[in-house]
């Protein structure tokens, strides 16, 4: 029962952290793009690529958290999800 | 003849198997789990890379376009004062144009799109400059450079030519960001 009280307090954590690492990224990418308005306004085209590449990036990291980064009690095996106490 | 028993409208329908199979709380089910928050954050991150991507390509696209202009005659410009200003189109309705005809009478247009963050410039006789209302840029009247302000970059400068007594814009030029330093 610990062990679940346990595992359960973990997971809450990793879905805490999951949800401020996106909304940074989100605040991050929400800066980039204005970065990217304010550089095609000013026609300084040369900075354009890393701004966009930057995006890309943060998305990529945002997918990764969503797709494959979760609680390790909840990893899937060829048998299932693996909890705490079967360990 | 059907009645609704419930008065709630806005609880959606029970299509996952565990609403169908347990009962739960309803008014749990408009509330937004930590799940639908996360795909949520990853549809904006999505949206925030696609808008930056459109935006440069738009950007980038728009600086290879060469197109070479054809005169237009600025109508109502033979008639404008010193020290005073003449909004027109050039070199299509879409894109807003300033003429100013400065104190020594000279004519210098200018497209009226501040380099900042596009609000329109008008024309400050009391100060002969072009000032941007949104925030506090001032261009010079008779070059179009930044006097001072957020704008990185000069206004594109139309070319005026005089014939005949009548003012034509002949072409439409966009300066390019110069390092501050």
């Amino acid at each position: 029962m610990i062990t679940d009280r346990r595992s359960k307090t973990g997971q809450t954590a990793v879905w805490q952290a999951r949800l401020i690492m996106l909304v940074m990224i989100n605040i991050a990418q929400l800066w980039i793009l204005a970065a990217t308005v304010d550089a095609t306004l000013a026609r300084n085209f040369s900075v354009l690529l890393p701004l966009v590449v930057a995006s890309g990036i943060c998305f990529a990291i945002t997918l990764s958290i969503i797709k494959w980064w979760r609680p390790t009690s909840r990893r899937k095996t060829s048998s299932g999800y693996v909890r705490e106490h079967d360990r | 003849m059907s009645k609704n028993l419930s008065d709630e409208s806005d609880v959606r329908a029970a299509t996952a198997p565990f609403q169908a199979e347990f009962p739960y709380e309803r008014d749990e089910e408009a509330q937004v789990t930590r799940r639908e928050f996360c795909n949520f954050l990853g549809l904006t991150s999505a949206a925030l890379f696609v808008g930056a991507a459109g935006f440069a390509a738009k950007g980038a696209l728009d600086a290879r376009e060469s197109v070479s202009l054809a005169a237009a005659r600025i109508d109502g410009a033979e008639t404008l004062g010193p020290n005073s200003s003449l909004n027109f189109h050039y070199p299509t309705e879409r894109d807003s144009a300033i003429l100013i005809r400065t104190a020594d009478g000279a004519y210098h247009a200018y497209g009226q799109k501040c380099t900042h963050l596009s609000c329109p410039v008008y024309y400050a006789r009391d100060h002969q400059r072009l000032e941007c209302p949104c925030h506090e840029g001032a261009f010079d009247a008779s070059t179009g450079d930044v006097l001072y302000g957020p704008p990185p970059r000069a206004l594109d400068v139309i070319e005026v030519k005089t014939r005949d007594g009548q003012v034509w814009a002949t072409g439409r030029t966009a300066s390019t960001p110069k390092t501050r330093g």
